[in-house]
């Protein structure tokens, strides 16, 4: 064991045992059930309406449940599950090449870099077909065959075509499609749905999940709600780095707050990178966008042989020109994972090979694949990526190679959760990308999109009813002293923000800690600069509560003093992941220490002594947290080294 | 979802049909009145015989009450739909531009092109049908010269500028609002609506060539 | 080639400030140099909101969230256009080197009853949701329904379906209508559902309620005009509108009551 603390846990998942293609089915079984004449005496919330929230709140208010949403958004419409382009996996086997429940479980572990756990996997392979078949009932525009069948796709290097697609707004689709049975619900009484209500505390009573402290974001004021049982499913962390592909308003608040209620963080330091996205362009960039990675199968990545050439890439000839991951990998050449071509571009940049104004890009070529194919095929094939990238670049891709560079896109950690998706605290669930789930350290393409759903509709229907049924639920007065603290403490922490009137925006802070986290804890980690990381973040956080200058008032819309209350989360959550990154000290998928890697320089895991999920526990501010382990044991599939020369 | 319909002829929908169904009736109105006054082209006889065996067949009353009802309803749904959309932006925008991809001439003047054809109407009615009265004896009956009252009419040049004006008003109103019925009734499709709006802008013109034609022919009738 | 023009702009911006939905608000001139062609339209109102903080002024508040023209949150009316004067262009991808220093830019917030004013640019969009939640779905609780290639769709309206349903809801359609109608919106979704098997069977039945309930909230009536369809960022076809008058017809002749 790593961790100095000896304090620390083993924790149970609470998996069920037996062949593991029973286990969901035997599960389901055992576990109790709520008569159906009972379920409206049950109250939950669901606390953000992306794909896991909006599919969970559909589904319990079907069953009878009583469901509160909440959302930060305007519409829960808007959560950022709408922007993910590629589609959705699942196990069908549609085209009838060779796809199966046990091999899309076992490319999900693998993918994973063997850091998930089996069971829930297997259960996401499983429930995967129903997913389709519900979203297709629902009316989800899914791409068809001339015949009306379903139309599939190979994506992320799959070697099976598994992926459902609705053209480049799968995400879109199927959020509109939960979001269309939640409002459902909403009319028919069944779920309340709040907007722009941003959730800034946890309320326990005697220890279970019972409540929630919300600010409105456009009164300014703090509102109290009351359940029997509490969903987060509040999205990723990707923007601790400021500049990612998450959406603005996408925060690690919700999450964060419970976890200082004592709810455990687990594995925060696996992020995944994703290549293909468009370069920063200066200093006002506020966010990065993505372009499916579906460009890599005709586009050729270079950078010059000659570092800073400046030249136009056109007058740069053949031989002057680095294919860099053809020549380092002949063998997948530009079609490597998602993380090994992250980081070889950021070498290569970082190595003074990088092009563009700010020497942070390397070029994906279309000039042969146009030779190759024709202009008009690439266009069929790209066109609208292209139109994106020129709107955004002002550069036409037809013409002049592309620039790409890497950016944060997805976090694989997060709160975690045992078989029933339920936090060590009882009552509170966690779902989609909120949670530490199924994808291990690293997240396969379309895969993220099958989880949230998978979860939402198809997991916690179940599992929360077990939770009702097996304990007493008093009814809990907004006035208990617990709902009183909880008020009090976030109404002062935001009035402690807007008091501090210094001279350095909220912007400049999370920029700042942005750098440090894309410095040391990026794509490839290391003990010194995680060290480093972790002192320079806590000198920022010190800055940050004496320095902030945060303007206008603590009634109506404050848009700033929104942003500071969650750059003050990112500042915290920042220092666990760089903590956790410092403790993993093996490599494994998009957690790559430089200390521990094979001679091809690929990431190499220490399965002796990190197979396990770390879950922090909260010990207090300025308190080194405890790190707890889930020993993960891998009793259907066998732990191989990855490798992809 | 409830199973309760609501389909209230006044829905935002309902008004837009009612408003489409009565514009293409009254199109229709346009086009067997200008098929029916093309016998002023034939002489006084052709033109009295039709405008007496129209006005003395007791069905014309229920027809004149079915027009008046059809240009009623329309000209109050128009009224209702301009107050309405007049409320739905109760704050204006400090700049507020088309995009010149959308709109048209036609489109953004119908209230105005609406209001024109209205008053061309009763001064129309009141010129003519309650005009002077001539009579004549046309095979053995007594009628109405109306062709007299018509070519008299038309001899002042005021009468013809404003005709002329009015029929170009209608012309616009309706090819923009030929096509429009027809969008507003769901009977659009890709496919023939680029023929639909070409026949709406034919038809505009038809009622301004048409129309226009029989005031300089009486102008000319007149000894001119 | 990168960070293509280092040439900055000074820019006139005359933008609607209004602390809440109960003040009054007016036109507020601001200067603000320093824009990069670069940087795309909501970049360059966060440069004037960081100039404001450091003025000590209140920021600008407006809608926005992923800024990759998908989620349909950012919502300004630039220049008397929604979203600006670039063809089916958000708002958040709309870049500044569409102007040029000197520029006079009006930026306001979408103006209609329906979409109050909350502060600023920001509107409450709420209505749309209610016109959803009175029937913008298909009725299946979640369960195990047939297989999902039980359903065969031709290609063609599958396609069609997704054109409608490509709609992201922000708004566009209603602030750029003249008489502030939502219909594009409300038939976009009802297009959707009615050209796929799965929704047709309750289309006439769900085009009454969302009409009712988007007439209920005080929308204008469209008079096809085509400016929605115009300055939509998704490129919805008012056909759609079409569509939706042909269902309710068909509901109006069929109706029971």
């Amino acid at each position: 064991m790593t961790s100095e603390n000896s304090k620390f846990k083993k924790l149970d998942g609470n998996v069920p045992t037996g062949p593991i293609a029973d286990r969901w089915k035997s599960h389901k079984f055992h576990m109790k059930l709520v008569n159906p004449a009972n379920k409206r005496k049950y109250s939950v919330i669901v606390v953000g309406t992306g794909l896991a929230g909006a599919s969970a709140a559909a589904s319990m208010a079907e069953l009878g449940y009583n469901v509160t949403t909440f959302c930060i958004q305007d519409s829960p419409r808007r959560a950022h599950s709408i922007a993910a382009q590629g589609g959705i996996n699942s196990s069908k086997n549609y085209p009838n090449d060779g796809d199966s429940v046990y091999r899309l479980f076992y490319d999900t572990v693998k993918g994973g870099d063997y850091r998930a756990r089996e069971s829930n996997v297997y259960r996401l392979a499983e429930v995967s077909s129903g997913i389709i078949d519900q979203c297709v009932a629902q009316g989800v525009p899914f791409a068809r065959e001339y015949g009306g069948t379903l139309s599939n796709r190979s994506f992320g290097g799959a070697q099976v075509s598994r992926t459902f697609y609705a053209r480049g707004q799968t995400g879109q689709q199927l959020l509109l499609g939960a979001y269309s049975a939640m409002m459902k619900e909403v009319h028919k009484g069944t779920i309340k749905s709040y907007t722009r209500r941003e959730m800034t505390d946890l309320v326990m009573v005697d220890g279970k999940a019972r409540g929630i402290v919300v600010r409105n974001v456009v009164t300014g004021e703090f509102e109290k709600y009351t359940a029997d049982a509490i969903i987060l499913a509040t999205g990723g962390y990707g923007n601790v780095y400021y500049l990612s592909t998450n959406a603005k308003a996408s925060n690690a608040s919700a999450a964060f707050r419970a976890y200082k209620k004592g709810a455990y963080f687990a594995n925060p330091c696996y992020t995944q990178i994703h290549p293909t996205c468009i370069p920063v362009s200066g200093d006002h960039q506020s966010k990065l966008t993505l372009m499916s990675e579906s460009l890599r199968n005709d586009g050729r990545v270079w950078v010059p042989k000659v570092k800073g050439d400046k030249r136009s890439p056109d007058l740069i000839p053949e031989n002057e020109r680095d294919y860099f991951l053809e020549r380092i990998y002949p063998s997948f050449g530009n079609l490597v994972p998602r993380d090994v071509a992250s980081r070889n571009a950021k070498l290569q940049c970082d190595a003074g090979f990088g092009v563009s104004a700010t020497g942070k890009a390397v070029y994906l070529d279309f000039a042969d694949a146009i030779k190759r194919k024709g202009e008009d095929k690439i266009r069929a094939e790209y066109g609208n990526l292209f139109e994106m990238y020129e709107r955004i670049t002002d550069h036409n891709p037809y013409k002049m190679p592309m620039m790409i560079y890497p950016a944060i896109h997805y976090t694989m950690g997060g709160l975690w959760v045992d078989y029933n998706l339920m936090s060590n605290i009882p009552g509170l669930f966690v779902l989609g990308e909120a949670n530490f789930s199924d994808h291990g350290a690293n997240r396969l393409g379309a895969s993220a999109l099958m989880q949230g759903l998978a979860d939402g509709y198809f997991v916690i229907p179940y599992t929360i009813g077990n939770y009702f049924a097996s304990g007493k639920f008093e009814k809990i007065d907004l006035t208990h002293p617990e709902f009183e603290k909880a008020l009090q403490e976030s109404s002062s922490k935001y009035k402690k923000l807007l008091a501090i009137n210094g001279n350095k925006t909220v912007n400049e802070f999370h920029k700042a800690l942005g750098h440090i986290m894309w410095e040391y804890v990026g794509m490839g980690r290391n003990e010194a600069g995680l060290q480093k990381a972790i002192s320079e973040i806590q000198a920022l956080r010190e800055d940050f509560w004496k320095n902030v200058k945060v303007s206008g008032s603590s009634v109506d819309v404050n848009t700033e003093l929104e942003k500071a209350g969650r750059v003050a989360d990112f500042l915290d959550l920042g220092e666990l992941m760089a903590l956790d990154a410092l403790e993993r000290k093996e490599s494994c998928g998009g957690h790559f220490r430089e200390e521990s890697q094979t001679p091809e320089n690929e990431a190499m895991r220490d399965d002796e002594n990190f197979c396990h999920v770390a879950a922090w526990e909260y010990q207090g501010d300025g308190a080194k947290p405890i790190r707890n382990i889930e020993e993960l044991k891998f009793e259907t599939v066998k732990l191989t080294q990855r490798s992809y020369k | 979802m409830s199973s309760k319909r609501k389909c209230s002829p006044l829905s935002s929908i309902g008004k837009k049909q009612i408003m489409g169904a009565t514009g293409l009736l009254l199109c229709g109105f346009l086009v067997t009145h200008f098929v029916g006054n093309c016998t002023l082209f034939l002489g006084p006889a052709a033109f009295n015989k039709y405008s007496h065996a129209l006005t003395s067949n007791p069905l014309i009353y229920l027809a004149e009450a079915a027009l008046l009802g059809l240009f009623l309803a329309h000209i109050l749904m128009a009224i209702k739909l301009v107050i309405e959309n007049k409320k739905a932006r109760p704050v204006e925008y400090h700049t507020y531009i088309k995009s010149g991809r959308g709109g048209t001439f036609a489109s953004k003047t119908m209230p105005y092109t609406g209001i024109i054809a209205l008053v061309f109407l009763v001064i129309h009615i009141l010129g003519l049908k309650f005009g002077t009265q001539y009579s004549t004896t046309i095979d053995g009956i007594e009628m109405r010269d109306i062709y007299k009252t018509t070519i008299e009419y038309f001899q002042d040049p005021l009468h013809i500028v404003f005709y002329i004006i009015s029929m170009i008003a209608l012309g616009i109103h309706t090819s923009h609002g030929f096509w429009s019925a027809f969008q507003s009734l769901g009977l659009s499709h890709p496919k023939y609506m680029p023929k639909i709006q070409l026949a709406s802008k034919l038809f505009g013109l038809f009622v301004v060539i048409g129309f226009s034609s029989l005031p300089i022919f009486c102008y000319l009738q007149g000894g001119h | 080639m990168g960070g293509n023009s280092t040439d900055t702009m000074s820019l006139n911006l005359k933008v609607w400030r209004q602390k809440n939905n109960k003040d009054k608000g007016q036109m507020v001139d601001y200067k603000l140099d320093g824009v990069s062609p670069d940087m795309s339209f909501l970049e360059m109102m966060d440069t004037l909101n960081t100039k404001l903080i450091k003025e000590q002024g209140d920021t600008i508040a407006f809608d926005h969230d992923c800024r990759e023209g998908i989620c349909g949150m950012c919502s300004m009316m630039i220049n008397g256009q929604a979203h600006g004067p670039e063809a089916e262009t958000t708002t958040c991808q709309l870049h500044m080197r569409k102007f040029k220093t000197g520029d006079t830019i009006v930026v306001e917030p979408w103006r209609a009853k329906a979409f109050p004013v909350l502060k600023d640019l920001m509107v409450d969009r709420g209505a749309f949701d209610q016109i959803i939640a009175a029937g913008g779905y298909v009725n299946v609780n979640t369960g195990n329904p047939q297989d999902a290639n039980a359903i065969l769709i031709g290609q063609e309206n599958a396609e069609l379906a997704m054109d409608a349903a490509a709609c992201i809801g922000c708004g566009a359609c209603v602030a750029s209508c003249k008489n502030a109608s939502a219909m594009l919106f409300v038939s976009a979704k009802i297009s959707q559902l009615a050209l796929l098997p799965q929704g047709a069977v309750e289309s006439e039945a769900r085009t009454q309620a969302m009409v009712a309930k988007m007439d209920e909230l005080g929308f204008g009536n469209c008079t096809n005009e085509a400016e929605c369809e115009a300055q939509c960022p998704k490129g919805i076809k008012i056909e759609n509108i079409a569509r939706m008058n042909r269902e309710w017809f068909k509901g109006a002749l069929g109706s029971r009551n």
